[in-house]
C-alpha cells in the first residue's frame, strides 16, 4: 500500500464527511463538543494550505488528556451513549490533527460510520433516515478517495458511491427482515436512554389537561377492522381518578382488585389495533370498555388497561371493546371509595346538590339537572379559561363559569358525589382525526379529555361527559373544530349546523395542507412500523404473513443467504453472461448478416466472413460495393490490429445501418 | 523462437479475490455495529448495518468486474544490447461498457504500473526488464491487482505470461582495430558500379525492381523483399571472423563482434560474418546488421 501523505483534496473529502456524519449530532450534544471537531479539521487544513502551525505529539496528547478531562467534566463519567458519542467526536477532531497515512484515513472514516449510527440513538425519524444516507453516501465516496488514487473526480465518486448504495438496498433490506430480532438488550441501556416523552399526567389539577392540548404530538393511532364507530362514541380510556383532596383528582388507592373484569356487552365488539407512541406512563389507551386484556397488561377493575412498566417504545396491540355495556354492581367498598369528598370545601356545591336530590331523588335526574344547570346559566367552553384559586369547584362553579372539559368533569362529579351519587372521573381522549390517506385514526395530545361516570342500580357504570351539555361541538366535530370556531370568534353551544358547517368549511389550500399532512403522516407510520418498530413481534407478525410460522435460526439464516445469492446473481449475470457480443464490431457484422438473409442470403456456418462477402457480392452485383466494404471493414476490425480503430468503427456501423438489401 | 502476439482475457478462473487489511477492520466495525443494534434494538442501527455490510458484498462484485475479461496483450519487444533495459509493452484493453479504475500491473511483489482504463478504451504500460544476457529474454509474468472501489478487497489474477521474448544482442565491446583475415585483404575501391555479374549484397525492394533480382528464397523463408545486387566487385567487402579474435574468451569474441558489426554498418560498408560453423554472407542494411547480431546474440546457445 502506497503511503500518500494526506494531500488537500483527501482531506477535504474526509472533511466533508465528516461533516456530514457528525452534523445530527448537533442538536443533541453540547455545542463545544462540535466545535472541537471543526477546529480540529479546519486546524489541518489551515496547515495544509496555509501552513499554520503543526502540532507535535506533546501538544497532541496534552490536548487529547485536556479533552478527556473535560468530557469527564460535562457528564460526570465516560461511559454512556452521550459521554461515548461526545469522546467520538472530539478525539476523531484531534485525529484530523495527525492524519498521515492511508490507514489514519481509513480509520476516521470508519469512525464517522459509527457517529452516524449513533445518531440513531437519539432520534430514528424518518429525516434522521435520508440524512443518513446521504452521509453514507459521502462516506463511502470518501472511502473511494483515500484508498483508490484513481481519475475519478468528486462527482463521479459519488455517483458511484450512490450506485452501488443503491444497489446494496435491496440486499440490506432481505437481511433487515429476516435478521432473527430479540427481545431486550444484550447489557441493559444506559439510563439516558429514554427522556423528553409527553403523555396523560397521572393525576388531574386545573390546568395540566389544558397544557396536554397545547401539544399537537400524536398520542396514538388506530386502525379499525370495519367501519370505525362515530366520532361521539371514540371516548379513549386512560385512567380513572376517584381521590379527590379539593383541589385535584388522583387515582385511588384501592386498584390492587380482581384480575378478571366482567361487563356484559350491550352492542356489537369493535375490533382495533392501536398504534400507542411511548409516553413514559403505563396507561394502554382503550375504547371505553376494553374486553380483552392484550399481552403484557394489568386489567384494572375501572374498566382501564395498565401496561407492566412505564411505555418507553411504541406500542403495538389489538384489542376488542364494546361502546355500550352494563357493569353490573358495586361493591361497598368502592361505593365508599366513589362517594369521598373532602368535608370543609365548596360548601356552595354542596348545597346545591343537597337541594337536587331532595328535588329529583333518582340518580338519572340529579344528573340531568346538574347538566341542565350548565346549559342554563351562562357557562362557557373555552380553552384559555381564567385560573382558579383554592377552592376550585365552587369558583368554577359559582364565579368564573368559563372552563374546560376538566372543569366541567370535576365539577360535575363533585355534585354528583355531594348528591350521594357514586361517580368518578375519567382521563383520556376523546375522538380523533381520521386519515383518510391510510384509513387510521391519528388521536393527538391535544385530543386529550377528561370526562365522568356515575353508578346507577341496574345499569352500572354510565358515562356522562358534561361538556358535552355546553360544547356539543367538541364531542360531534373534535376540538381541532371547536380550535377553528373559537378562532373565528364563535360563541359554542348555539350554532346551527349550517354556521358550524359554513365556518368549518376548508379553503382548497387548508384542504391540500391537510391531505398533504395525511399523507405524511401515514409515511411515517410505515416508517414506524417496519424501521423503528421492527422488533421481535412484528418479525415474527412478517414471517407468519409469509408463510414461516416458527421457523429456526439455521434456516432464517439459510433465507438470508438464499436471497441475497439471488440479489448477487442478478448483478452479476449481465457481465458474467454476453461472452460473444462484446466484440461491437462483431454485432454489426451480424446485424448486417442478418438484413442479408432477410434477403435470402445466408451466411452457412462454415463461411468465413471474407468467403461470405465475396459470395454475396457475386450474387448480388448490385450491393457488391457495399458488401465488400462492410466486409472490409469488419474484417479489419476484428483482426486487425488490437485496439479497435474508432473511425472505422462507426462507419462500419452507418454502413450496417444504411444497408439495405 | 517466433515471436507471435498473443493475448490473455481475464476469466472467472483467472481472478481471485480476499479481504485487505482494512476490509477485516471494516468486518470489525459492523460487528460492533451490529451489537450496537442489538442493545439498543434500534432498528436504524440494523438497516445502517445490514446497508454497509451489503456495501461491502455489492463491492465485490465491483472488484471483480474490474479485472473481469480485461485483455492483455505484449506487444514485440525491439532488440536490445545487453546492459540496456529490455522494455515489453502490455497493452490493457477493455472492451466493456465500463471503465476500469485502479488497475495495477504487478511484477512480482513490484507494482510497475496503475492505470485507469475508460470504457472500450484501452492504455499500455511499459515493462522495462534488465537485459543481464544476450540471447532470448522471455517477457516477464505480470499478475493484476486491484483494490478498486473500496480498497476493502482485493482482486487479482493468476501470473499471466507472454509468449513473447525479446533478443538480447551482445554487448557491444569498446572500439576495437578490425583484425583483417590475412588471406583477404580488403580491396581498397571506392564506389560502386551496379549492373556488374558478381553478387554483392542485397538491399530493400523498392518498386521498379526488377522481379528477377528479388531474392526469392528469402521471401520463400518469410523475409521481407529483398533485391539482390550484383556489382562490379569493387566494393569493400569486410569479414567480421571469430578465428580472427584469438586469446579471448568467447563472450569477449561476440562483444568485439558485434562492435564490429555495428561500426560497419554505421560505415555502410558490405560485411559478412563468420563463425565457427556458420557465416553470413557479405551484404548491409539494417536486416542484414540484426541478421549477424542474431547470430552473435545466439551463438552457441541452446535454442
Amino acid at each position: 500500500m502506497n503511503t500518500t501523505t494526506a494531500d488537500k483534496r483527501v482531506l477535504l473529502s474526509l472533511m466533508a464527511a465528516g461533516a456530514v456524519a457528525v452534523a445530527p449530532h448537533a442538536g443533541e450534544l453540547p455545542f463545544w463538543i462540535i466545535a472541537v471537531f471543526a477546529v480540529g479539521a479546519a486546524w489541518r487544513y489551515g496547515i495544509e494550505v496555509f501552513q499554520w502551525y503543526r502540532p507535535g505529539k506533546l501538544v497532541r496528547v496534552t490536548l487529547m488528556l485536556l479533552l478527556l478531562v473535560a468530557v469527564f467534566r460535562q457528564f460526570h463519567t465516560l461511559l454512556g451513549r452521550d459521554p461515548g458519542m461526545t469522546l467520538l467526536i472530539t478525539l476523531i477532531g484531534l485525529k484530523f490533527l495527525e492524519l498521515k497515512t492511508v490507514r489514519d484515513h481509513v480509520v476516521s472514516l470508519f469512525v464517522f460510520y459509527l457517529i452516524i449510527l449513533g445518531s440513531f440513538l437519539y432520534s430514528q425519524s424518518l429525516w434522521l433516515g435520508a440524512w443518513a444516507l446521504l452521509a453514507v453516501t459521502v462516506c463511502t465516496a470518501a472511502l473511494m478517495h483515500v484508498t483508490q488514487p484513481t481519475n475519478l473526480n468528486i462527482a463521479q465518486r459519488l455517483r458511484l458511491s450512490g450506485v452501488m448504495l443503491a444497489k446494496a438496498v435491496p440486499l440490506m433490506i432481505i437481511v433487515y427482515l429476516l435478521f432473527p430480532r430479540i427481545s431486550g438488550t444484550l447489557w441493559g441501556l444506559p439510563a439516558d436512554a429514554h427522556s423528553g416523552l409527553t403523555g396523560m399526567p397521572d393525576m388531574m389539577q386545573p390546568g395540566n389537561i389544558r397544557q396536554l392540548s397545547e401539544s399537537s404530538e400524536i398520542a396514538f393511532r388506530v386502525s379499525f377492522e370495519g367501519a370505525p364507530p362515530a366520532l361521539r362514541e371514540l371516548y379513549w380510556r386512560g385512567l380513572v381518578l376517584t381521590e379527590f383532596d379539593g383541589r385535584g383528582w388522583q387515582r385511588g388507592v384501592n386498584r390492587a382488585g380482581q384480575e378478571q373484569v366482567s361487563f356484559t356487552p350491550l352492542n356489537e365488539a369493535v375490533r382495533y389495533h392501536v398504534t400507542l407512541e411511548p409516553s413514559n406512563k403505563p396507561w394502554m389507551l382503550a375504547l371505553d370498555l376494553p374486553a380483552i386484556r392484550p399481552k403484557g397488561a394489568r386489567y384494572q377493575p375501572d374498566f382501564t388497561l395498565e401496561h407492566r412498566e412505564p411505555i418507553r417504545e411504541r406500542l403495538n396491540y389489538t384489542l376488542t371493546s364494546y361502546t355500550r355495556y352494563n357493569t353490573g354492581a358495586l361493591d361497598l367498598a368502592e361505593r365508599v371509595l366513589n362517594l369521598q369528598l373532602p368535608g370543609n370545601t365548596s360548601p356552595r356545591a354542596h348545597a346545591l346538590a343537597r337541594h337536587w336530590q331532595q328535588q329529583h331523588g333518582a340518580p338519572l335526574q340529579i344528573a340531568q339537572a346538574a347538566l341542565d344547570n350548565f346549559r342554563r346559566e351562562n357557562f362557557v367552553y373555552t380553552l384559555s379559561p381564567p385560573l382558579l384559586g383554592d377552592d376550585p369547584v365552587d369558583e368554577f362553579l359559582f364565579g368564573t363559569r368559563r372552563g374546560f372539559c376538566e372543569h366541567y368533569a370535576a365539577a360535575f362529579v363533585t355534585l354528583m358525589r355531594a348528591a350521594g351519587i357514586p361517580s368518578r372521573v375519567v382521563l383520556g381522549y376523546l375522538g380523533g382525526e381520521l386519515n383518510t390517506a391510510g384509513d387510521y385514526l391519528i388521536v393527538r395530545q391535544s385530543d386529550a379529555h377528561a370526562w365522568a361516570e356515575i353508578w346507577m342500580a341496574g345499569r352500572g357504570w354510565v358515562r356522562v361527559d358534561p361538556t358535552g351539555a355546553i360544547a356539543p361541538e367538541r364531542i360531534e366535530l373534535g376540538l381541532d373544530a371547536v380550535r377553528r370556531l373559537e378562532l373565528q370568534g364563535l360563541a359554542l353551544g348555539s350554532l346551527s349546523s349550517e354556521a358550524v358547517q359554513r365556518a368549518l368549511a376548508l379553503g382548497w389550500f387548508e384542504y391540500v395542507a391537510r391531505h398533504a399532512h395525511w399523507y405524511w403522516d401515514l409515511t411515517n407510520l410505515t416508517w414506524y412500523r417496519w424501521v423503528v418498530d421492527y422488533g421481535k413481534e412484528r418479525q415474527e407478525r412478517f414471517l407468519a404473513s409469509l408463510g414461516f410460522e416458527d421457523i429456526s435460526w439455521g434456516r432464517l439464516v439459510g433465507l438470508v443467504c438464499a436471497g441475497a445469492l439471488l440479489v448477487l446473481l442478478v448483478y452479476a449475470l449481465p457481465f458474467w453472461r454476453l461472452k460473444k457480443t462484446h466484440d461491437p464490431s462483431h454485432a454489426a457484422y451480424l446485424r448486417f448478416c442478418r438484413k442479408l438473409a432477410r434477403a435470402g442470403l445466408a451466411r452457412a456456418p462454415y463461411e468465413g466472413a471474407h468467403a461470405f462477402g465475396e459470395r454475396a457480392a457475386r450474387k448480388r452485383a448490385d450491393l457488391a460495393a457495399s458488401i465488400s466494404e462492410i466486409t472490409g471493414l469488419y474484417e479489419d476490425l476484428r483482426y486487425g490490429p488490437m485496439v479497435p480503430d474508432q473511425v472505422k468503427f462507426t462507419t462500419l456501423k452507418k454502413r450496417v445501418a444504411t444497408f439495405r438489401a | 523462437m517466433s515471436v507471435v502476439p498473443t493475448e490473455v482475457v481475464l476469466g472467472r478462473r483467472q481472478l481471485f479475490m480476499l479481504p485487505t487489511r482494512y476490509g477485516l477492520l471494516f468486518a470489525l466495525l459492523l460487528v460492533v455495529q451490529l451489537l450496537a443494534a442489538i442493545n439498543y434494538g434500534n432498528g436504524l442501527a440494523y438497516a445502517l448495518t445490514f446497508l454497509l455490510g451489503s456495501l461491502a458484498v455489492v463491492s465485490m462484485l465491483y472488484t471483480h468486474r474490474n479485472l473481469f475479461r480485461l485483455r492483455l496483450s505484449a506487444s514485440a519487444c525491439a532488440p536490445v544490447f545487453a546492459g540496456d533495459a529490455a522494455v515489453f509493452r502490455l497493452h490493457l484493453v477493455n472492451a466493456t461498457r465500463t471503465a476500469r479504475y485502479g488497475v495495477a500491473v504487478m511484477h512480482g511483489k513490484k507494482e510497475i504500473a496503475r492505470v485507469d482504463i475508460s470504457a472500450q478504451g484501452f492504455t499500455d504500460v511499459d515493462l522495462p526488464v534488465p537485459a543481464l544476457n544476450r540471447g532470448w529474454l522471455a517477457s516477464p509474468a505480470v499478475t493484476m491487482h486491484t483494490e478498486f472501489p473500496l480498497g476493502l478487497l482485493y482482486s487479482w489474477s493468476h501470473r499471466v505470461e507472454f509468449n513473447h521474448a525479446c533478443l538480447v544482442y551482445p554487448r557491444p565491446a569498446a572500439p576495437t582495430p578490425l583484425h583483417t583475415h590475412p588471406m583477404e585483404s580488403p580491396e581498397a575501391v571506392s564506389g560502386m558500379k551496379a549492373g556488374g555479374d558478381d553478387f554483392i549484397g542485397t538491399r530493400e525492394f523498392q518498386p521498379g525492381d526488377s522481379p528477377r533480382h528479388v531474392d526469392w528464397k528469402a521471401v520463400a523463408r518469410g523475409k521481407d523483399w529483398q533485391v539482390k545486387q550484383f556489382g562490379a566487385g569493387q566494393q569493400v567487402t569486410l569479414w567480421l571472423d571469430w578465428d580472427t579474435l584469438t586469446g579471448l574468451d568467447m563472450e569477449s569474441r561476440l562483444s568485439v563482434l558485434a562492435r564490429w558489426v555495428l561500426d560497419a554498418q554505421q560505415q555502410d560498408l558490405l560485411y559478412g560474418l563468420r563463425l565457427p560453423e556458420q557465416t553470413v554472407n557479405p551484404s548491409n542494411g539494417e536486416p542484414h546488421q540484426h541478421e549477424c547480431l542474431k547470430r552473435l546474440a545466439l551463438f552457441e546457445l541452446k535454442s
